[in-house]
């Protein structure tokens, strides 16, 4: 009996343990090269071509190698500052213009490690910039009107931040505060969403998919639902207009209260695209 | 323990099936899906091994006639560490299932379902549940070798911490709760009872009368009761607990001795050996000084089992519940015969010998039987066939040492004697 025990004791550990760190490497991917090593100067500024392009940016290193084809202007503006210390072109985009706090995101999926001196201090604090007013809230394109599109609205921006993902079937999440808020499915074909679906919809601790009709929070369900009847047959970048779900749905009031969003949709959408291709069609 | 089905034990089924039945309604049949079977078994587990918990917690009560419904009180350990260790199995395979169950969410939601917010305190309290049984079946498990028994019971009341933590994780959980209202009361019913209750007034006090050196390391205490003595019957044993403000250890510790006396002794005698510090500091126990007594437990020789005639195998310390059956047996007239073998390491470790001798002389169905190790090794079968021929068709009870029970339980099986006629008494729990 004592033995019997013992062993489904053992088996037991061993099982959490391999759920919880095979959890914590496969999430572990995304963010463990972000301080992952000091760089010097005289190391950055071996990487200035398009071959290999890294750039420090407030103290951070990134190499931007990969991105270069993406980026909406001409290539020599952006190879100018390979191997070099760009805060300064990175802060003015345009004379007295930062890059969007969009881009500064981006541009965090691109770091490789932290700039030193030859003692090995760090040069300069990857400070966060203030965060910019609504005016400047713009996107990374040179050409941009005066009246500059907001992020909902911008086609270019969206593909930037999106690539191309494959065409399949793929699964996200976003959870706050320890709690799965958003879990959602779709399909990509040809790039248009298709087969959009909650699998779980939470805010604290209530399951929105199981309220029922006369239930308060039932409505919030429902613009849910209208969601992803919106999405359907969209392009993926249309995600995006749910930054301003009034455009999406109506009585947006119980919508953007303090229950759920959608910028949560997008987050999970997203989730979803970086996890990769869930199943293939 | 060979299966045989006791009155008792179809009332634990009963009770440990309940919660589950009338959760079935809500469950429903084992799903196909992969996913939502686990989700399934996490459940069904979940309740069983709730239910084993209580039910464990329950057992523990000790009532004096109660244990006999479930073939006496080391029978009912015997369930009470099988549920419990049960119930350990299953509560670890609920929160296995229900973590797998979530995989296909994606392992994040898998991990955030077993470890999530602090907030939501009914789920760390399952964990601090699991935590508390891990701690007190530590020493069961041997993590740091073997406790002492005292010490071990103390860490064992931990147990009384699993409880109400697993009841704050079920509780606000559960699909319906009055069966582990229900349930929970019971277990700490029980438990109440018997650390709080029993001690004062569950326990009988006796004087000690007289103490008689046997042989080295053992003596008969005799005991006379204050009130009205307790009732029992030969096989039978007791809980003793020695008042004696001179004893060096095990005052006020209660230990379990076997009766020795025959029923109808105005005394209650108990034969003590020396296995340790309590029973060592026993040896001495000061006569005129007052100890506590608690039973009588135990259903050695139950009435229930078969009325054949019996074969008694009885080594070491382990010959006390077949002197007080053969002390018992002068004042009996008719009744089955029985044969005694007395194992014993030599002529002077035969410490019962010479009385139990008397005692076959005085009544004629009784026959005794010695038989040394020192000078004849274990015990063969040809030596009990010489003196016992038809010891295969007898009722057949042993106690003694661990390696003399398996020995002759080995002896006893090749030759076919069937494992419910083998009744047998261990003189120790763990
Ligand atoms: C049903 C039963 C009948 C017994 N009858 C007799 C008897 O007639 N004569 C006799 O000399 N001994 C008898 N014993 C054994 C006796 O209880 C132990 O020898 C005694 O408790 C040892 O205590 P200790 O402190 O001296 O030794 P320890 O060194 O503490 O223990 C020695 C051994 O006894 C076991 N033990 C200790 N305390 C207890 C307890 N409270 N309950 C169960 N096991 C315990 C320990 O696990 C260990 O194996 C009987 C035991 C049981 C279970
Ligand atoms: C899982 C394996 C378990 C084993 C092996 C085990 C074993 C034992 C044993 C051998 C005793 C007898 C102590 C004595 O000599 O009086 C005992 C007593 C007891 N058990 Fe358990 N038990 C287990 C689980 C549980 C559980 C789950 C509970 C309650 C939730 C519990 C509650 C008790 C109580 C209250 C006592 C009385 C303790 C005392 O007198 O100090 N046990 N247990």
């Amino acid at each position: 009996m004592n033995k019997i025990a013992y062993s489904a004791f053992i088996a037991f550990l061993a099982s959490i343990g391999t759920l919880v760190s095979v959890q914590a490497l496969s999430s572990d991917e995304a963010d463990d090269s972000s301080e992952a090593r000091d760089i010097t100067l005289d190391e950055l500024a071996e990487h200035a071509s398009a071959e290999s392009c890294w750039k420090a940016i407030h103290g951070g290193v990134y190499d931007i190698t990969d991105y270069i084809p993406d980026h909406p202007t001409e290539e020599e503006v952006i190879l100018e500052w390979c191997g070099r210390e760009s805060s300064e072109a990175w802060d003015n985009k345009r004379p007295g213009r930062p890059h969007s706090p969009a881009a500064e995101r981006q541009l965090e999926d691109y770091r490789i490690g932290r700039l030193v001196d030859d003692q090995g201090e760090p040069l300069e604090r990857a400070e966060a910039a203030e965060p910019p007013s609504q005016a400047e809230d713009q996107p990374m394109e040179q050409e941009a009107a005066d009246t500059a599109p907001s992020p909902a609205e911008d086609l270019r921006l969206h593909r930037a931040m999106l690539g191309q993902p494959m065409d399949g079937h793929y699964r996200g999440v976003f959870t706050d505060r320890g709690e799965i808020q958003v879990n959602i499915t779709f399909d990509l074909r040809d790039g248009h969403l298709t087969e959009v679906n909650f699998r779980h919809l939470a805010y604290r601790g209530v399951d929105y998919l199981t309220l029922e009709e006369d239930e308060d929070l039932y409505p919030v369900m429902v613009q849910h639902r209208r969601i992803t009847e919106w999405l359907e047959g969209e392009p993926l970048t249309s995600i995006f207009a749910l930054y301003e779900p009034e455009r999406v749905v109506e009585e947006v009031d119980g919508f953007s209260g303090a229950t759920l969003r959608g910028a949560k949709v997008i987050s999970a959408m997203r989730d979803g695209l970086n996890r990769g291709v869930y199943s293939w069609p | 323990m060979p299966l045989r089905l006791y009155r008792g034990d179809l009332l634990l089924i009963a009770v440990l099936l309940l919660p589950l039945a009338i959760a079935a309604p809500r469950l429903g049949g084992p799903p196909g899906e992969a996913a939502a079977l686990l989700g399934w078994v996490g459940r069904v587990g979940g309740i069983l091994g709730l239910a084993m918990l209580l039910v464990t917690a329950a057992l523990s009560i000790r009532l004096p006639g109660f244990d006999r419904w479930f073939g006496g009180l080391d029978r009912l350990w015997w369930l009470h560490r099988l549920l419990g260790f049960g119930a350990f199995i299953l509560i670890m395979l609920h929160v296995l299932a229900l973590g797998l169950a979530r995989v296909p969410a994606g392992l994040e939601v898998a991990v955030l379902t077993l470890f999530p917010p602090l907030s939501q305190l009914a789920l760390w309290s399952g964990w601090l549940a699991w935590l508390a049984m891990v701690i007190f079946l530590a020493p069961t498990f041997q993590f740091f070798g073997r406790l002492d028994y005292q010490r071990w019971k103390r860490l064992h009341l931990l147990s009384a911490a699993a409880l109400l933590l697993a009841l704050g994780h079920a509780l606000p959980l559960a699909g319906e709760t009055w069966p582990w209202w229900l349930l929970g009361a019971l277990g700490m019913a029980a438990m109440v009872w018997r650390k709080l209750l029993s001690p004062s007034l569950a326990r009988h006090p006796y004087r000690v009368e007289s103490v008689a050196p046997l042989a080295r390391g053992v003596v008969e205490i005799a005991l006379r009761p204050e009130g009205r003595g307790l009732r029992y019957r030969p096989g039978q044993f007791v809980y003793l607990t020695p008042l004696d403000e001179s004893l060096t250890a095990g005052r006020g510790e209660e230990h379990p001795y076997t009766i020795a006396s025959a029923p109808d002794d105005p005394l209650l005698r108990l034969g003590i050996k020396d296995l340790g510090d309590a029973s060592h500091a026993l040896q001495t126990v000061s006569v005129g000084s007052r100890a506590m007594l608690e039973g009588p437990y135990g259903d050695f020789f139950a009435v229930d089992y078969a009325q054949r005639d019996a074969l008694w195998l009885g080594g070491g310390i382990g010959i006390t519940p077949f002197v007080s059956a053969a002390r018992g047996m002068a004042a009996e007239d008719e009744g089955r015969h029985a044969q005694l073998f007395y194992l014993a390491n030599g002529p002077d470790r035969a410490y019962y010998l010479d009385e139990l001798t008397r005692c076959a002389e005085d009544v004629e169905r009784l026959t005794v039987t010695a038989h040394f190790y020192r000078e004849q090794g274990p015990l063969s079968e040809a030596f009990l066939r010489h003196h016992c021929p038809d010891y295969v068709d007898r009722e057949i009870y042993l106690c003694g040492p661990p390696g003399m029970i398996s020995h002759l339980r080995d002896l006893l099986a090749a030759q076919g004697v069937p494992a419910l006629r083998i009744h047998c008494e261990v003189f120790d729990f763990l």
